[in-house]
């Protein structure tokens, strides 16, 4: 479960999130959609921490993830981060083998022996559904994938380090359709394991895969709801309108 | 009206002509630094190994009738004293120097232009059956009935490249071996190299991951300006500072030293390395970063399990540039070495590199003598060594931009 | 917990290492102005060596330095500019640009006693010019020529291309265009460029040794074929070989201020110019 209370967010001066509040559940999939800029990928960086990055910025509200504020001074950011994934918009393996990649994770946070990572591997990779197309060449260099498979390798790098939730900006957006069509049934098969939210410029995207979806504009939540209500019968006329294809 | 306008084209083709010829002007001194050093330095190769202008005679009942320049060198350094070392009789070798004749017999007695030298000199050899003597050719006496010559050599290749002793102004046959010089320079460099990479490396990873904006701008200037120092004054730097307190930190008789020449070279190089490889990190894709501290990784675990893995070509075009400049370093290596010519045994012996015998010796060298060519044979070397750099380093960061 | 004491370790070293080339810095120059700065006066600056270099001034070696200087800029600076804007404006991206940056970059990494050797060997000798100005402001020109060239392209890099295709748009021709709109939007970068040249040549010890640099020489040169002092090697002799090292170290620590202060010098004014240019461009 993902709750966020009443959050503002300023890059300097400017604020980019005005007090928002919403639930994630559990097993689920939630879409944040919206025009360029609205801070829905601000948002979605909140939940692990990965706006502290950015120099100048200031948070106000709360993050609860698995029932801990994660803003909490106590909070470890390396444990929240290893327990909430993340996927990029661009695929970004690192210079290493496609094994090292996955396995990567494992090693920073120490976990487990060679044949416990030799596992998890294999298993992060059959979940990634990459498993039959690399397991002949596991030390080959990553950057030999092609652009989808690059991106469904970050996602089992994430997947590897077993977190509870996975995020996810615009995992698409830089694929070809049908290696987009690879990564919507992927997340499709994950929602049973993970709480994943996603970021999608991609109306059409966010219908498929989501349950539930948030519409954000300059950087307030306008409305959040089921996918299929906000989609069919949106309440507000701004989503409407951004549905239809007026603006955006 | 159009004889104008002709005039007018007629001036840019020759301007651009012009910027055509200059833009090959580095490629045309590049050639011309090749002919004019190899052809002065492969110049060496045709000299011969007793200095020009003299002979060296022995008895013809000596059994030796050959003799290289490292064995000439013994001989008349005395420390070889008998000729059965060289395979000849059980015999004190007598080394007898020309100007010794004129112990035994007044100049007065030598004729119209000395023309009686050489059959008094002849008379010498001859008597003498252990002698070996070093004569001038013009006042040689004949090779024949008691007399023989020692044929000189040319120097060869091995002479200079293999050979382990720098002697160019030894007589009768200078040694020009390059092993000391070279040895010496890499010892030099390598320790340079292992104390500025690490240090260096931290720097450019205190300076691209860690420091804020104020602090980098602060380190710029530093950085430039440590560059901009110029290496005679480092030179004196270490003379005057540094090689004190290596004397006196591990009780040495002198602290000029290859350790000293290699801290204050590792200084020299510090600046080289940093703005190369800080520049390589920097160029880390944001998303590698984040990647990795969204997986769980510290900071630490991101920068060297991934930023410097990625920015490796970079670090190491930095690390052959460093060495480079440690290299091709003439001043200041020249002036805290304390230039001993021998195969170095440890850091606390005194070396010579290449530049610094170039810097201290041409100035001494006659001109177009085996000595001077010897020196130039030294600048090639030198020339083809950061040739092979430049291309490595070329060659390692353009695998950099073709990983994207 | 283990990790985070080892990235504390390691970032604490660092930020030593980073203090310590600080220290460096200012130690060397700390050293070097604490001890010039009570031999520098006006008689030091103006008059020549007097009793074996233990007495007197520099005045000699300044001027000896200020001919090399501007000898070798007359030589390598037109040359260098030509060079940048053909391979920067006219030769297209093909392999001879390859090979000519290649060269350039190469000539760049040759240690300059090795450039001391070819000037010894082409314009002493070959040439016939003898220990002279000529000698050693050709000498330093092709040993500073690679870092005009480089500087001088990247300020030619740096002007918009939208600058040229409007040019271009109003009929004026390609010289024209770079002649009136590219090298005057250039020029404070290309400067710059030449500041530093003016530091890296007044620095410069290996290169003069055999192709110019005089050990003592209390008059000056009255044409392009005497020998003069130079401000580093003045400094190498002092420091090495003069007759009494002892004494003449406080004119050491003269002559190695000034030199620095050159040095440093060029470099303040050269980042001066480049910071306000940034801000410029950042403000546009």
């Amino acid at each position: 479960m993902i709750e966020a209370k009443n959050i503002n967010f300023y890059y300097d001066e400017f604020q980019a999130l005005k007090n928002i509040s919403m639930k994630m559940e559990p097993n689920s999939v939630t879409a944040f959609i919206g025009p360029s800029g609205c801070g829905k990928s601000t948002f979605l960086r909140l939940f692990n921490r990965m706006n502290d990055l950015i120099d100048n910025t200031r948070m106000e509200g709360e993050c609860i993830v698995d029932n801990q504020n994660i803003y909490d001074k106590k909070m470890n950011v390396d444990t929240l981060r290893k327990q909430v994934g993340m996927v990029f918009q661009k695929p970004n393996p690192f210079p290493k083998t496609i094994f090292e990649n996955v396995a990567y994770g494992l090693r920073v946070n120490d976990l487990g022996n060679k044949q416990f990572i030799q596992e998890r591997v294999e298993e992060s990779l059959i979940s990634a559904a990459l498993w039959d197309e690399v397991k002949d060449k596991l030390n080959k260099s990553a950057f030999e994938l092609s652009g989808g498979q690059q991106q469904r390798l970050c996602i089992a790098r994430a997947l590897a380090v077993s977190p509870s939730v996975i995020l996810m900006d615009e995992p698409a957006s830089a694929l070809d359709p049908i290696s987009t069509l690879k990564i919507e049934e992927l997340i499709h098969d994950l929602k049973k394991d993970y709480t994943i939210v996603i970021v999608t410029h991609n109306m059409q995207q966010a219908a498929r895969v989501s349950d539930k979806t948030g519409f954000f504009m300059l950087g307030e939540l306008v409305e959040y709801s089921d996918t299929k209500k906000m989609f069919l019968n949106p309440e507000k006329e701004e989503t409407q309108n951004y549905i239809t294809g007026r603006f955006g | 009206m159009i004889k104008n306008k002709f005039f007018k084209r007629l001036i840019e083709k020759g301007v651009e002509a012009m910027l055509t010829l200059s833009g090959a002007v580095t490629s045309i001194i590049i050639l011309f630094m090749c002919i004019f050093l190899f052809v002065e330095g492969f110049g060496l190769f045709k000299s011969s190994t007793v200095e020009e202008g003299y002979s060296i005679y022995v008895n013809s009942e000596n059994p030796v009738s050959e003799l290289s320049p490292q064995e000439l060198k013994q001989i008349f350094d005395s420390e070889v004293t008998n000729w059965k070392e060289f395979g000849g009789k059980d015999q004190a070798i007598r080394v007898y120097r020309f100007d010794e004749i004129f112990k035994t017999y007044p100049e007065e007695e030598m004729g119209e232009d000395f023309s009686i030298l050489p059959i008094v000199l002849g008379d010498v050899v001859r008597e003498n059956e252990g002698i070996v003597a070093f004569l001038p050719t013009d006042f040689a006496p004949e090779a024949n009935n008691g007399i023989k010559m020692i044929p000189a050599d040319q120097i060869s290749f091995s002479d200079f490249f293999l050979g382990e002793e720098w002697l160019p102004t030894a007589t009768p046959s200078p040694l020009f071996g390059l092993m000391p010089l070279l040895l010496g320079t890499l010892l030099v460099s390598l320790l340079a190299i292992s104390i500025a990479l690490p240090l260096g490396l931290g720097v450019a990873i205190y300076l691209s991951e860690l420091a804020d904006e104020r602090t980098r701008r602060f380190m710029k200037p530093v950085i430039e300006l440590l560059a901009g120092i110029p290496s005679v004054v480092y030179g004196f730097f270490g003379l005057v500072v540094l090689a004190p307190i290596i004397q006196k930190t591990f009780n040495l008789p002198v602290g000029e030293t290859a350790l000293t020449g290699g801290v204050i070279l590792a200084i020299m190089a510090l600046p080289t390395i940093i703005s190369i490889a800080e520049d390589a990190m920097r160029n880390t894709p944001r998303e590698m970063r984040e990647a990795s501290l969204a997986l769980g990784a510290t900071k630490w675990q991101t920068i060297y399990k991934v930023i410097i893995p990625y920015s490796k070509s970079g670090i190491s075009a930095a690390v052959v540039l460093g060495i480079g400049r440690a290299i091709g370093e003439t001043m200041a290596v020249l002036m805290v070495t304390g230039n001993g010519a021998m195969i170095p045994g440890s850091v606390f012996d005194s070396v010579r590199t290449i530049p610094a015998t170039i810097a201290a010796e041409l100035g001494e060298a006659p001109f177009s003598g085996p000595h001077y060519q010897s020196l130039f044979l030294l600048g090639c070397v030198l020339f083809v060594i950061t040739m092979v750099i430049s291309v490595a380093s070329e060659v390692i960061s353009k695998k950099q931009n073709y990983k994207h | 917990m283990n990790r985070k004491i080892s990235q504390q370790i390691a970032f604490t070293l660092f930020r030593i290492f980073g203090l310590l080339v600080v220290v460096i810095l200012f130690s060397i120059l700390g050293f070097i102005v604490v001890n010039g700065i009570q031999v520098i006066n006006w008689e030091f600056l103006t008059t020549a060596p007097k009793d074996g270099m233990t007495t007197g001034g520099i005045f000699p070696a300044i001027v000896g330095t200020f001919y090399l200087i501007v000898g070798s800029l007359l030589i390598a600076f037109p040359l260098g500019v030509m060079s940048a804007v053909y391979t920067n404006e006219y030769a297209g991206r093909g392999w001879i640009v390859k090979i000519i940056r290649m060269m350039t970059n190469n000539l760049a990494g040759i240690p300059s006693i090795v450039f001391g050797l070819f000037g010894m060997a082409l314009f002493v000798n070959k040439l016939g010019f003898g220990d002279s100005i000529l000698a050693g402001s050709l000498t330093l020109s092709v040993l500073v020529l690679p870092l005009i060239i480089r500087t001088t392209e990247e300020a030619l890099k740096a002007v918009p291309d939208s600058f040229r295709t409007g040019s271009l748009a109003l009929g004026a021709t390609k010289l024209q265009t770079i002649r009136k709109v590219v090298l005057p939007t250039a020029l404070p970068n290309i400067i710059t460029g030449l500041i530093l040249s003016v530091g890296r040549i007044s620095g410069e010890t290996a290169p003069i040794l055999f192709t110019v640099a005089a050990y003592f020489l209390p008059h000056l040169p009255t044409s392009l074929y005497d020998q003069v002092m130079a401000l580093p090697y003045h400094l190498y002799a002092l420091a090495t070989s003069g007759t009494d090292i002892e004494a003449s170290r406080p004119m050491a620590y003269g002559t190695a201020l000034v030199l620095i202060g050159i040095v440093l010098i060029m470099n303040l004014i050269a980042s001066f110019i480049r910071r306000r240019l940034e801000r410029k461009w950042k403000r546009n």
